[in-house]
């Protein structure tokens, strides 16, 4: 449908470099939105930024769990880019990126309790949870003065109904998420500015298509399937529509709100 | 357009300033023919006009979603009409207002609980607000799965959430009640229909100021509305009937593709499930 209240603005989208975060900066370019692309995975960035000929796109290549590169990234989007309306913090996963290891191999299955170690405890807190408070820490100021501004953050399935598919790790991080989310809505919403968190059910990317669902067995997938009401996997771009729409007009209204977008596998409490 | 040459009942949709008013302009703008089914006959030629002059065939037909062989004949005739059905809106509903002898009547003053409220009142509530809705899909049913691609939406409230506090007036308990018992009849209704394609999901407004609000608002003064004062929203002010019409509209296109089952609360942060 035909969105308004998006072209012209700037939106920064952490993960940017792949899978829902692709999509999301695709369906928002569409919409003439102007783009902060952040990542870790420079050599997605510039592939991406390569697909997006045309679109006024910056990339910045971050740590986003180091608290230093993130005020710097908040420092420098506002003069690159332009005044954020739009925060859009897709980053996180079930693997902890790094500068050295930008694009990590998805496990393969998931972790029991005794198997998370200490410090993957730490690291996939920080990837999921502690990224989106630094980010939002970070660019909050400037979006107060404006008096405006939307900020999604992304929990998951894992939190809202459990899986067995990733670990507790994961799980307990994309909750955090969504307390984070109402606390700042109601911090927030007197400034205007709107926050929620979308809790995507089972996408199917490239990279997760190449981990654990490239190896389980036929009957396991068509099993998985079969359990979701729309009879499909999702698609990043089934993500990236809400975004937009979010973002837009018809936004406006919605905050504190954790939406559901698996296929009917879960409906919410 | 998204929803070029849809066909969209939309119940409640005659009187200006209401949101299935906006919500059928919002479909028509996006290239859908538009059913009206309302009681609120007065409506009709407005909304007639406005549909056509936004390019698209409207046919009003007046119905008591409250009574099960009114909602079966409006359906019988759309789908007669147009040929086809795609799209369900159920926007018909209130706390107040809400029967066709009171259909421009002022709100009611004081408080009505479940404790307090008549077996009338309680009865009509849910008639109007939860079997109406319910009326309609099962009637509707059928041309969505041949549709395939099909969507409903319905409305809940924030008051589904959290119930209406004593002292609060211009919602009421039963309304309350009905509005939960929509947001079950979407979840089992997207599990019913996701087979064919059809999603079904809802959304839970707070304030907002439809001209059924601001007569609300008018009689009660901002600090007294159902939701208690408008300050007290995290957000600082109601919803507009623009944004809800255009998150209702979205539900039934491509933005939403994969969503059904789900209950979007649009409440400016006042209640956060």
């Amino acid at each position: 449908m035909r969105l308004s209240g998006l072209e012209g603005r700037v939106a920064v989208v952490t993960g940017a470099a792949s899978g829902i975060g692709q999509a999301v900066v695709h369906r928002l370019a569409r919409e003439g939105v102007r783009l902060a692309l952040v990542d870790v995975y420079e050599a997605g960035l510039k592939q991406l930024s390569q697909e997006l000929a045309g679109v006024v796109a910056q990339q910045f290549v971050a740590d986003l769990t180091d608290p230093s590169e993130v005020t710097d990234l908040a420092k420098r989007v506002p003069d690159e880019v332009g005044e954020v309306s739009f925060l859009i913090n897709v980053a996180g996963g079930p693997v902890a990126p790094s500068h050295q290891d930008p694009l990590p191999k998805l496990p393969d299955r998931a972790f029991p309790i005794e198997e998370i170690d200490d410090l993957s405890w730490a690291r996939i807190l920080a990837t999921n949870l502690t990224t989106a408070f630094l980010v939002c820490r970070a660019f909050v100021p400037r979006m107060k003065a404006r008096r405006s501004g939307r900020i999604i953050n992304f929990s998951s399935i894992a939190a809202r109904r459990g899986s067995d598919r990733v670990g507790v790790h994961y799980a307990a991080a994309k909750g955090g998420v969504i307390g984070l989310t109402k606390t700042l809505a109601l911090e927030l919403g007197p400034y205007g500015i709107t926050v929620n968190a979308i809790a995507p059910g089972y996408i199917n990317t490239e990279r997760i298509a190449a981990g654990a669902w490239g190896r389980q067995a036929p009957e396991q997938h068509s099993a998985l399937v079969e359990a979701i009401p729309l009879g499909r996997l999702g698609r990043p771009d089934d993500i990236a529509g809400i975004i937009a729409l979010l973002c837009s007009d018809a936004g406006g209204y919605i905050s504190g709100a954790t939406i559901d977008i698996n296929g009917g596998l879960y409906f919410g409490p | 357009m998204d929803l070029e040459n849809k066909v969209a009942i939309v119940t409640g949709a005659a009187k200006p300033d209401s949101i299935g008013h906006a919500v059928a302009l919002g479909l028509a703008h996006e290239g859908a023919d538009i059913v009206v089914a309302d009681l609120y006959e007065a409506g009709f030629p407005e909304i007639t006009r406005a549909v056509g002059a936004a390019g698209r065939h409207c046919h009003c037909i007046r119905t008591d979603v409250a009574d099960q062989s009114s909602v079966e004949a409006m359906v019988r005739q759309a789908a007669d009409r147009f040929g086809r059905l795609d799209i369900l809106v159920n926007a018909a509903g209130g706390s107040w207002g809400i029967t066709p002898e009171d259909l421009t009547a002022p709100p009611r003053r004081g408080f009505v609980g479940l404790t307090n409220c008549s077996l009338d009142d309680w009865r009509t509530i849910l008639a109007v607000n939860l079997e109406g809705a319910f009326y309609c899909a099962r009637a509707v049913a059928p041309y969505l799965r041949e549709s395939r691609g099909g969507a409903i939406v319905n409305f809940a409230s924030v008051v589904a959430r959290r119930g209406v506090a004593p002292g609060s007036e211009g919602s009421s308990g039963p309304y309350a009640v009905a509005k939960a018992g929509i947001i079950a009849l979407t979840k089992q209704l997207a599990l019913e229909l996701g087979a064919y394609g059809t999603r079904v999901n809802c959304v839970a407004p707070g304030v907002v100021m439809s001209g059924r609000a601001r007569r609300l608002m008018a009689a009660l003064g901002e600090e007294r509305g159902p939701e208690g004062a408008i300050s007290t929203i995290p957000i600082g002010r109601a919803g507009t009937v623009d944004e809800i019409a255009r998150l209702v509209v979205a539900l039934c296109g491509g933005e939403t593709s994969y969503m059904t089952g789900v209950t979007i609360d649009a409440n400016g942060a006042s209640y956060m499930a």
